[in-house]
């Protein structure tokens, strides 16, 4: 099946069971997103499909065929940081680091949809991506940092 | 002609109610009163059955987890607010973690459930969850409250609105609601003909 992911089209050979999570990391080498718990409950593998936040571990391959995956990899690069990258660096926001490429693209999707989130709307949309180091005041402040940011550009 | 006329005639020989797409919709002839509350004292088993009405949630857009396997009510987890859209459009999509799809079964347990349709809220005029059997007979016999319905376009609703039918597969160890699709329907349609009666008439 086709599948363009982080701009670059692929075609891999999957059942069309696999969740997209698997395609990512086992096929495709993606190792930026991150495995947690495998049933939504974590939030570690949000990647964004069409432009919209989701659980990889949770879209079957089948489903995503044609679809435009967006992964950590493909948000920013070393030199040209996405926003919110740019933020998690500045509020040295990672302590383990495990759950942040999941937690980066959902705020990068709350930035798209919210572009001056209130700390209210911040905790409701985040609180789906667990951080087992407890880092979200930090998370908060770097989404609004990032937010200002983004404002501003 | 004739032909055309032979079938017009066939047409209208026809049972009024046809069958529908995944249950037949066959309302009885005459149902009494106290068989159409016979019929109601069924369908709120299922109306207040978690699988039911966990979503049937009121304006506060709170979907909650509660059932058996949860051992008490709460509000569900993450924070989850389904906003005025009733689909998370205004915070966190009901569609990030419940997946529109066919393929994949239900079958983890604690996994968010996934069906062919988008998981979303009920409107909150269908808000059901800690109300009375009463309170929920006046709602759904209320075109005002049911999406402007008549019993047969409740039971049609409930034929072809395939989220609905996770309530009887819910997999992950999830209770099931009680009775079956058909026979929900089949009280759905007996309460109807008795002229939609509630306890407090």
């Amino acid at each position: 099946m086709k599948l363009t992911v982080d701009g670059v089209a692929h075609e891999v050979d999957v059942e069309d069971d696999m969740p997209l999570l698997w395609v990512l990391r086992d096929e495709l080498k993606l190792t930026g997103v991150k495995y947690g718990c495998g049933i939504a409950q974590c939030g570690a593998c949000t990647v964004h499909l069409d432009g919209a936040a989701v659980r990889s571990c949770q879209i079957a391959a089948g489903d995503a065929e044609g679809a435009e995956v967006l992964t950590i990899t493909g948000l920013g690069q070393p030199n040209a940081l996405h926003a919110v990258q740019a933020a998690w660096v500045e509020h040295q926001v990672a302590q383990c680091g495990y759950c942040q490429s999941g937690q980066i693209m959902q705020a990068a999707a709350l930035l798209e949809n919210d572009s001056e989130p209130t700390d209210e709307v911040i905790d409701i949309v985040m609180s789906g991506n667990l951080c087992r180091c407890g880092t979200y005041p930090r998370i908060r402040a770097a989404i609004h940092t990032a937010a200002a940011k983004m404002k501003e550009a | 002609m004739k032909h055309l006329a032979l079938c017009a005639a066939g047409l209208l020989a026809l049972p009024v109610f046809a069958e529908g797409e995944n249950v037949t919709i066959t309302p009885p002839a005459s149902v009494s009163r106290a068989d159409g509350l016979a019929a109601w004292a069924r369908i709120y088993q299922v109306t207040s059955h978690p699988r039911c009405s966990n979503c049937h949630v009121g304006p506060d857009n709170i979907p909650m987890w509660s059932g058996p396997s949860y051992g008490r009510p709460r509000p569900h987890g993450m924070n989850i607010n389904g906003g005025e859209s009733r689909i998370g459009a205004e915070f966190l999509a009901c569609s990030t973690c419940h997946a529109t799809t066919g393929t994949r079964a239900n079958d983890a347990p604690h996994m968010a459930p996934q069906v062919t349709a988008d998981w979303q809220l009920p409107p909150v005029e269908a808000h059901w969850f800690g109300k009375s059997s009463e309170d929920i007979c006046h709602q759904l016999r209320d075109r005002d409250l049911n999406g402007d319905r008549s019993y047969r376009e409740i039971a049609e609703h409930l034929d072809h609105d395939v989220i609905l039918h996770w309530a009887w597969s819910p997999g992950g160890g999830r209770e099931p609601a009680p009775y079956s699709l058909q026979e929900h329907v089949n009280d759905v349609l007996a309460w109807g003909v008795a002229g939609m009666p509630c306890s407090d008439d």
